[in-house]
């Protein structure tokens, strides 16, 4: 069993370990949840060391790489390997569970039920990032459906069902067509197969019209996960709905596998359908940052608010990657990671005021900051890091993607600046009414974060401080891949250049 | 040159010793040794940029340029580095100075503050940020170091949070300059996008190298990309209406940063990237006119401000403004030069001030008079940086003011005029200043009678700037040492032996000084008596003009229509987004999915089981009605049977 | 005496029977009538064999079969009879409608 298999089942075997545990011993049971996503943390730590980011070649080499036949009579293969810009959402992906899933301790309800969904779900999530044959891929994609549906629906909050509902309708929705997509390319290739790697290689073997409908379909499966506009939403409202770890892994990580996939399915597989459709991908890819950061700022609820803000930083990764350069690319790549850690902590920190006050309205509170220096510290922190300020890694990464994207589209990208004056604004604007003013004596009591929430917050706070001074870590680990992607298709995407 | 090897420490031991005071200590209102430990690392860096200023004054030293990898992405490499010239070593100098006599200053003006360590932190961090601005050599880690610089600002202009003024104000602070900031970040990508680098001496050889290396139109769109963020930054027209109300903060910090320094880097950002607007006269020209329309529209403000503070934040806007009017004057000395002299007289006016306020308790001049027996020491020295402001001869101002006025002169009588008049403005408004607080009577008895001069630790560091303001003018300009270090290539030696032909008139300095005694004639006829009501009178006759200077020319108002206008746009999305695209399209979606599916199961229960049905019933009625015909008769059967074997029989014969 | 007239005994005894069969009110008559048109039978079979095949005997030997199972099917019949008087307590055919529809 190859590393990566065992990063993506030891949360698998935490939850059918959770099975045998009776209900009632809920220590016992938190115990195990949080082990599991430890070990699935440690573990994919140790790939770190046994990665090797380079790429030698023109052609994409995947690391850590393991090849079975799975069904052999339709040439389906369990098929996982990594490359630069798969292993940091990995990483990304191992953290945040463990994070969250400390922070989730606090579940008092049905604590069996929600580890085993949890868990669950983090192996939908790593298989995504490391499956290589399509049709393993869409398996790992449909198996973290699911868990989010009980994990909304049961622990979330007042329209939990009507939230959950709608999530999984949404995504069910894309994931339809992207499983028609996958069939067509299934069936157009020769010798019919499911293999990302073949089907990249065979790519010319497509036609252009066959290109852009495949790629419609696949973009409709994106597109509602990463959410691009008008397919968004769903994210405030299961965002908003949801228990705070579960935000965390929604936002962190969920979100991601839109813009993976884009990148990994869309343009590598389909890049004359990509091509065709980048009009309109960087359209909607200024829409996202500008409408979302405009609908952010007109948010009360905190959370409701994040989650607009994700819409306008998941944006700005579109933008990167509308580039078609090795700029855009590393920019957007690196705006994932950076946007998993701050908005993680985000809903971490939003989740801990929560837990006070059990309200969330912006003008609910005043002059908390002479309360809770602590958590105003970590908050301003982490809002200043969403809002792109240097030294914190939000900064280098949106500044990537604007860089990348200013030679290609000049008007857009001028105009998408307006996002990060509007992110400036209304997180300010929270940073005032919150923190600022004349205490309000209603929150006289309140007491300063504890040890759990520190915990879960101060990693990616520190992560994100580290990473906004020396971005080297996780660049030099996409690099290679990246800059080799971007130099995939010389004689394509001409008018970017 | 260990100096130079070292030089990063200058930015870096700040930030060291803000995040030890920050993490050490018990609590925040700490008062033992935290602050020094600032302090301390202040002086030290002090000192290096001491010996770096002399190395360059008088030690032949050139310019140092070293760079260390950062970080790669794609194709390209950003670098962080240090370039180190004559310009610099003087910015070096400035910040640290102030910086150090402002947290000298602080150690009584704060004193008691329930925040006094985090005070410390908050000073620290900026200096490093400020710091780290003045030496890089990459506009990236210059932008980095610039937002850095814009949020210690925001930290300690909100330091009071919990008034609801310094709240808004900070905030206000922050969203402006980062309006401003926009240009910058685009101007970096336009030059990213030619050059492939940010580094600004490879940006600068790039430029000597000619138009075909970096095109006029590109040095124009970033040289006024670049200007958008100083004008953001530096206050200038019309993204100065933070400054004013970003005197909330405690006083040494608007000394710090709303007058010597950060305030300052929109000046130093152009003059960093000078082979732009070199390159490119209309981005000059755009400085000039941006510089002196702030120039004059702020002094304007100042003359009818009544808060003390205000009234010197104006000032500022207006210095600034003539700063940026030098440096689009093709005057790069002359500009840097007043930045120097501005930000030792311009820190002494606040501190001054500050004392002033730490002893009667009100930011409000009208409520002031007379406390120049009370604060002998505050007075002299406020006076003394009054005087070098308004340009009294061979102090600090009236050199580098002069040698503004002269560059301007050379590029466009039109703009010396109005630059004379500023000067006169100038001179009315500090003087006005200084009479209402210091002069006539006591106005409010409960506000003065307990007035009392500030402590030693509070008054050095004014005697210490006014000694400055009064001598650092003849000192650096002197033997022409300043000019010796700080100019710009050829390009500007150029602009000025092209200035030597036609020569300034002999009478140009006069014109200055007749500005000067004018202002200051003025001042003193409406300001330093008793009754004021001459002045009341004008204030009566001009009401307009003042109803539009107290207004600030309704900047302000229109950025609140732009921000509230914004925030309707925000809100309308929003709805549009809850109520259109989500309830209507989404979920209209799932209504109309649902009525479809009624219609279906409708249509399942009548037609497709209603066939079933009907089957079912067609059977049952028929096997109803034919069994009618059976009678349960044997003999009908029977009949029935002999029938049909004849008919078959029949059949059979007849075939 | 040909065959005809051998065949117009057998129509005649036939019909007869047929009558009986199907206008008689007492189940008795009707397996009369049932035997008459049984021997009918049995005279075309006879009659047949004797004219068209003299010298085969598979007609008589089939009237023989006939006059046997008409001797069994009177005695099925007869028990039925039987039966039925005893659980409805007649044997007029009217009155007996249990397969009434």
């Amino acid at each position: 069993m190859g590393i990566l298999s065992l990063t993506i089942f030891l949360p698998l075997a935490g939850a059918l370990i959770l099975l045998f545990i009776p209900k009632e011993k809920t220590a016992a049971l938190r115990a195990v949840g949080v082990a599991a996503t430890a070990l699935a943390f440690l573990v994919s730590l140790i790939a770190l060391f046994l990665f090797d980011p380079s790429q030698p070649g023109n052609e994409l080499t995947m690391r850590l790489t393991e090849d079975l036949a799975w069904i052999p009579s339709f040439n389906i293969r369990y098929f996982l390997g990594v490359d630069g810009l798969s292993f940091p959402i990995l990483l990304l992906t191992t953290l945040l569970s463990l994070l969250a899933a400390v922070y989730s301790m606090n579940i008092q309800v049905r604590v069996k039920e929600f580890y085993f969904w949890y868990l669950l779900l983090e192996t939908g999530m790593l298989g995504v990032f490391c499956a290589l044959d399509l049709f393993l891929f869409y398996f790992f994609w449909e198996v973290t459906l699911v868990p989010m549906y009980f994990l909304i629906g049961i622990w979330g909050g007042p329209k939990k069902e009507y939230a959950a509902i709608k999530f999984f309708l949404f995504t069910l929705f894309g994931s339809v067509f992207m499983l028609l997509a996958m069939l067509a390319l299934y069936f157009a290739s020769a010798p019919h197969t499911f293999d990302m790697m073949a089907l990249a290689k065979a790519h010319a073997s497509f036609s252009r019209e066959f290109q852009i409908i495949v790629f419609l379909g696949f973009y409709l499966g994106f597109a509602v996960k990463i959410p691009a506009f008008p397919f968004h939403t769903w994210l405030p409202l299961a965002h908003v709905e949801a228990p705070t770890g579960v935000s965390v892994i929604l936002a962190g990580v969920l979100l991601k596998m839109g813009v993976y996939g884009i990148l990994r399915v869309c343009y590598t597989i389909l890049p004359a359908g990509f091509e065709w459709f980048l009009p309109f991908f960087v359209i909607i890819a200024l829409i996202n940052i500008v409408y979302g950061a405009l609908c952010a700022m007109a948010q009360t609820d905190m959370k409701r608010m994040v989650a607009y803000s994700s819409i306008n930083h998941m944006g700005y990764a579109m933008l990167g990657i509308a580039a078609v350069s090795s700029t855009g690319f590393a920019g957007a790549a690196l705006q994932m990671i950076t946007h998993g850690l701050i908005t993680g902590a985000l809903f971490l920190l939003v989740g801990v005021i929560y837990d006070r006050a059990h309200t969330r309205d912006i003008n609910a509170f005043g002059g908390l900051a002479a309360k809770l220096p602590v958590y105003a510290g970590l908050m301003s922190l982490t809002c200043f890091a969403s809002l792109g300020l240097p030294g914190l890694a939000g900064f280098i990464s949106e500044f990537l993607c604007f860089l990348g994207a200013f030679p290609a589209w000049k008007i857009y990208t001028s105009i998408a600046v307006i996002g990060i004056l509007v992110t400036a604004a209304f997180f300010l604007r929270m940073l005032q009414k919150v923190f600022m003013g004349p205490i309000n004596e209603k929150w006289a009591g309140m007491s300063d974060m504890d040890a759990r929430e520190l915990f879960a917050v101060v990693p990616l706070a520190a992560l994100t401080v580290l990473f906004g001074v020396w971005p080297k870590l996780l660049l030099d680990m996409m690099n290679p891949t990246l800059s080799l992607m971007a130099r995939f298709f010389p004689d394509m995407f001409q008018g970017l250049r | 040159m260990t100096l130079f090897e070292n030089v990063h420490w200058i930015a870096l031991l700040p930030l060291i010793a803000s995040f030890v005071i920050l993490f050490l200590g018990r609590d925040d209102s700490d008062k033992s040794l935290l602050p020094y430990v600032g302090i301390t690392a202040m002086g030290v860096c002090l000192i290096h940029s001491l010996l770096i200023l002399k190395g360059f004054l008088f030690g032949g030293f050139k310019p140092y340029y070293r760079t260390l990898p950062w970080f790669s992405f794609g194709d390209f490499e950003m670098s962080l580095g240090v370039l180190i010239d004559g310009t610099a070593s003087f910015m070096l100098v400035v910040v640290t100075l102030v910086s150090f006599l402002v947290q000298v200053y602080s150690l009584a003006y704060m004193h008691g503050d329930p925040r006094f360590k985090r005070y410390y932190a908050y000073l620290s961090f900026f200096s490093a940020s400020m710091l780290g601005l003045v030496i890089t050599s990459n506009l990236f880690v210059f932008f980095a170091c610039w937002e850095l610089v814009g949020v210690s600002s925001y930290l300690l202009i909100g330091f009071w949070f919990e008034k609801d003024g310094p709240a808004y104000a900070s905030k206000k602070a922050f969203i402006t300059t980062k309006l401003g900031d926009l240009g910058f970040y685009l101007g970096l990508m336009v030059l990213f996008a030619c050059a492939g680098t940010l580094d600004l001496n490879m940006l600068a050889a790039r430029a000597q190298m000619g138009p075909e290396y970096l095109p006029q139109q590109t040095a124009a769109l970033a040289g006024i990309l670049f200007l958008v963020g100083a004008a953001g930054k530096s206050a200038q027209v019309p993204l100065f209406i933070w400054l004013p109300d970003a005197m909330e903060g405690p006083t040494p910090v608007s000394a710090l940063i709303h007058a010597a320094t950060m305030v300052a880097a929109g000046v130093y950002l152009v003059a960093r990237t000078y082979f732009l607007y070199a390159a490119s006269p209309l981005a000059m020209d755009a400085v000039a006119w941006t510089g002196l329309a702030t120039a004059v529209l702020a002094a304007g403000m100042a003359v009818v401000a009544y808060d003390i503070k205000r009234v010197l934040a104006f000032s500022t806007v207006s210095q600034l403004g003539y700063m940026m009017l030098a440096l689009g004057a093709g005057g790069y000395t002359a500009g840097l030069f007043h930045l120097t002299t501005h930000a030792f007289f311009k820190a002494l006016l606040f501190l001054a001030a500050g004392s002033v306020i730490h002893a009667v308790h009100t930011n409000d001049m009208r409520q002031m008079g007379a406390l120049s027996k009370q604060m002998p020491s505050t007075f002299i020295t406020m006076t003394i940086a009054a005087l070098a402001i308004s340009g009294f001869p061979f102090f600090a101002g009236w050199y580098s003011k002069e040698a503004i006025l002269h560059a301007v002169w050379l590029r466009s009588p039109l703009m010396w005029t109005i630059g004379v008049l500023t000067a006169a403005l100038t001179s009315f408004y500090m003087f006005r200043l200084i009479f209402l607080t210091f002069l006539g009577s006591s106005r409010d008895a409960h506000c003065c009678e307990h007035a009392h001069e500030s402590p030693a630790v509070m008054t050095g560091p004014l005697w210490l700037l006014a000694v400055l303001s009064v001598s650092s003018g003849w000192l650096l300009e002197h033997n022409g040492l300043f000019a010796s270090v700080v100019h710009f290539g050829a390009e500007a030696a150029a602009h000025h032996s092209e200035g030597g032909l036609h020569a300034a008139p002999a009478w140009l300095p006069w014109a200055a000084l007749a500005a000067f005694v004018s202002g200051l004639a003025a001042a003193w006829r409406l300001y330093a008596r008793e009754d004021l009501s001459l002045a009341a009178g004008i204030k009566e006759r001009l009401t307009p003009l003042f109803a539009m200077l107290e207004n600030r020319y309704g900047f302000d108002r229109f950025f609140l229509m732009l921000v509230s206008a914004s925030d309707r746009l925000a809100s309308a999305l929003a709805w549009f987004d809850d109520q259109v695209l989500d309830a209507l399209f989404i979920d209209g979606w799932a209504v109309i999915t649902r009525a479809v599916s009624e219609l279906q199961g409708l249509f399942d229960d009548l037609f497709v089981d209603g066939a079933v049905d009907g089957v079912g019933i067609v059977t049952r009625n028929a096997g109803w009605g034919l069994s009618r015909l059976v009678r349960g008769q044997v003999q009908e059967y029977m009949l029935y049977a002999a029938l049909a074997v004849s008919l078959f029989a029949t059949f059979l014969m007849t075939r | 005496m040909t065959l005809s007239h051998y065949l117009a005994v057998s129509t005649a005894l036939f019909l007869i029977g047929l009558f009986g069969a199907l206008t008689r009110r007492n189940i008795l008559g009707i397996l009369m009538g049932i035997e008459l048109m049984f021997n009918a039978a049995n005279i075309n079979l006879a009659a047949f064999n004797r004219f068209l095949h003299p010298s085969g005997f598979v007609g008589s030997a089939v009237a023989v079969f006939i006059i046997a199972v008409a001797a069994a099917e009177i005695v099925v019949g007869l028990a039925l009879v039987v039966a039925i008087y005893r659980a409805q307590g007649t044997l007029y055919t009217e009155d007996i409608h249990l397969l009434k529809g």
